[in-house]
């Protein structure tokens, strides 16, 4: 009972070269993405992408002296920006294929899960452990720290021993895992020489893997060097965002901004500010208070019409300032241009005012002409 | 909170403390009654933390004195109490001493008694109301056998 899938993988299976990768013939039938079906999880290392970028890297790593073709700088760029992506394809691939690892052992052991996160560890410790119900019977050294072997053997589980079947497809699936591993780990190492050709300093500075990230985002070496400080800052930044979209932590977000939006308003002037006295705060305030000469212009003298620059009725009063007080008053610019102008456009006026009553004055005008 | 005895609105309003107390006298079958309710019940939650609330059915006995005494008729009228001290709001209408009639907006009723609150907190007894003309409603005055 060979269903397609069986078909396309074998047809690349003859494409390959020296990679091992998993070629679990599975019989199942159900050929949705589901936890039974190793092939439908895990589909990465069948595309052409893939296998074409491992053969470059294969190549690249065994004549590892010459890096002379790597002349075009938009070649080696582009490069970087696949290695990238492999090597997160290869993460997630990863990811997929230890959920399926653990939907399938858990029932074995349940615990192991959460003392060894990693899942390659977890990987290879499942490989070591197989159906075995004895664990002090496997030998873990080397593939964990002492006192997570320690953690596993002491635990007790109340998982039973899987079914041949399911134990087959869970050991490919490791298998699986360790050898996207390794790829990872070549993939990783080739960047590292592209780096070391392309920009040396950068790779030692912040790591092959962070200056591999850095060019990408970037868009390239030449890009790079000439983004200012703060730009580069920003490179990070994206990921920062997309890191915050995660369906979890979006969701928690949401939630809260939701609950925040229920709450009853806020009881209002019940938060009061808090105003400092003191020397230093007042003499602060003061700079642009009210100054000595501006109360005074705000002030009137009782009983007299207010003296201003232009006119009675037109400009702006001196108060207490100029003729109606002692105060000796220097026009500021704006308004002795003022001045210039009105006496020019106005001044017949000044000739019927003395004799007119008008809306803003009393027939009688009490103006310099008049000696006051 | 539905009130129908003396008793129980004379302990609301000693009762609510640093709060204001939004009492609605009305008959629950009236349109715009009904109206002004739908607002109150839709921001009881909002204002929680600074008001009150509390039906008051003019039609039951008990509270007759009352309705004498703040002079309601037949519309719906809302009177705001902060620690048992009647605050009256100058809406440009006749009576200060109440508000009379529904709100156009549940904003306008937080509105409303935002200003009562804090008129109330600053020792006021009256306040004037912050929303604009047209958004307060009016009634004509019709004197009967005058």
């Amino acid at each position: 009972m060979d269903n397609t899938e069986d078909i396309i993988g074998d047809s690349f299976l003859a494409d390959l070269d020296d990679l091992s990768f998993c070629d679990s013939k599975e019989e199942d039938m159900n050929v949705s993405v589901n936890y039974d079906d190793l092939e439908s999880v895990s589909k990465l290392q069948k595309t052409q992408g893939y296998l074409d970028m491992m053969k470059k890297v294969e190549d690249k790593l065994e004549n590892k002296g010459n890096m002379s073709d790597l002349g075009d700088d938009n070649l080696e760029y582009k490069l970087i920006v696949e290695c990238n992506a492999l090597s997160a394809d290869i993460d997630s691939e990863i990811v997929t294929v230890h959920n399926f690892i653990r939907s399938h052992y858990r029932h074995k052991f349940t615990e192991l899960e959460s003392l060894v996160p990693h899942p390659v560890d977890y990987a290879q410790v499942v490989k070591k452990i197989g159906n075995e119900t004895d664990l002090t019977l496997v030998d873990l050294q080397g593939l964990l720290p002492s006192d997570s072997i320690m953690a596993v053997i002491a635990s007790t589980t109340s998982g039973k021993p899987l079914p041949e079947e399911n134990l087959k497809k869970t050991i490919d699936a490791c298998d699986c895992i360790l050898s996207l591993d390794l790829g990872k780990n070549k993939v990783l190492e080739f960047l590292e020489s592209i780096l070391g050709y392309v920009a040396p300093n950068l790779a030692v500075l912040v790591g092959s893997a962070v200056a591999a990230k850095l060019l990408g985002t970037a868009g390239g070496l030449p890009a790079l060097v000439k983004m200012p400080a703060c730009k580069v800052q920003l490179l990070g930044a994206e990921e920062k965002i997309l890191a915050g979209l995660s369906s979890a932590h979006f969701r928690k977000q949401i939630l809260k901004k939701i609950e925040k939006w229920q709450e009853p308003l806020p009881v209002r002037d019940a938060d009061h500010k808090k105003k400092r006295g003191g020397g230093r705060i007042s003499k602060k305030k003061h700079r642009y208070g009210v100054t000595n000469t501006r109360e005074l212009v705000n002030q009137i003298q009782f009983g007299l019409p207010e003296e201003s620059f232009l006119d009675d009725r037109f400009g702006e009063g001196y108060g207490m300032l100029g003729p109606s007080g002692s105060e000796e008053v220097r026009l500021p610019i704006r308004w002795r241009r003022l001045v210039a102008h009105f006496t020019k456009k106005f001044k017949d006026m000044h000739v019927v005012r003395s004799g007119a009553s008008t809306g803003f004055t009393s027939c009688q005008a009490f103006t310099h002409a008049q000696g006051i | 909170m539905r009130l129908t005895k003396k008793k129980e609105v004379d302990s609301v309003i000693r009762d609510t403390i640093d709060k204001v107390l939004v009492l609605r006298f009305g008959k629950a079958s009236d349109l715009v009654c009904l109206q002004l309710d739908d607002i109150l019940e839709k921001s009881v939650r909002e204002v929680s933390k600074f008001a009150s609330m509390a039906l008051v059915d003019i039609e039951s006995e008990d509270v007759q004195v009352y309705v004498k005494y703040f002079d309601i008729t037949l519309l719906s009228s809302t009177i705001f109490f902060f620690n048992a001290h009647h605050m009256k709001m100058d809406s440009g209408t006749a009576d200060h001493t109440k508000w009379i009639g529904a709100f156009q907006r549940k904003q306008d009723f937080i509105d409303v008694v935002e200003a009562i609150y804090r008129g109330a907190m600053k020792g006021k007894l009256i306040v004037t109301c912050p929303l604009p003309p047209e958004r307060i409603p009016r009634f004509q005055l019709i004197f009967k056998d005058v």
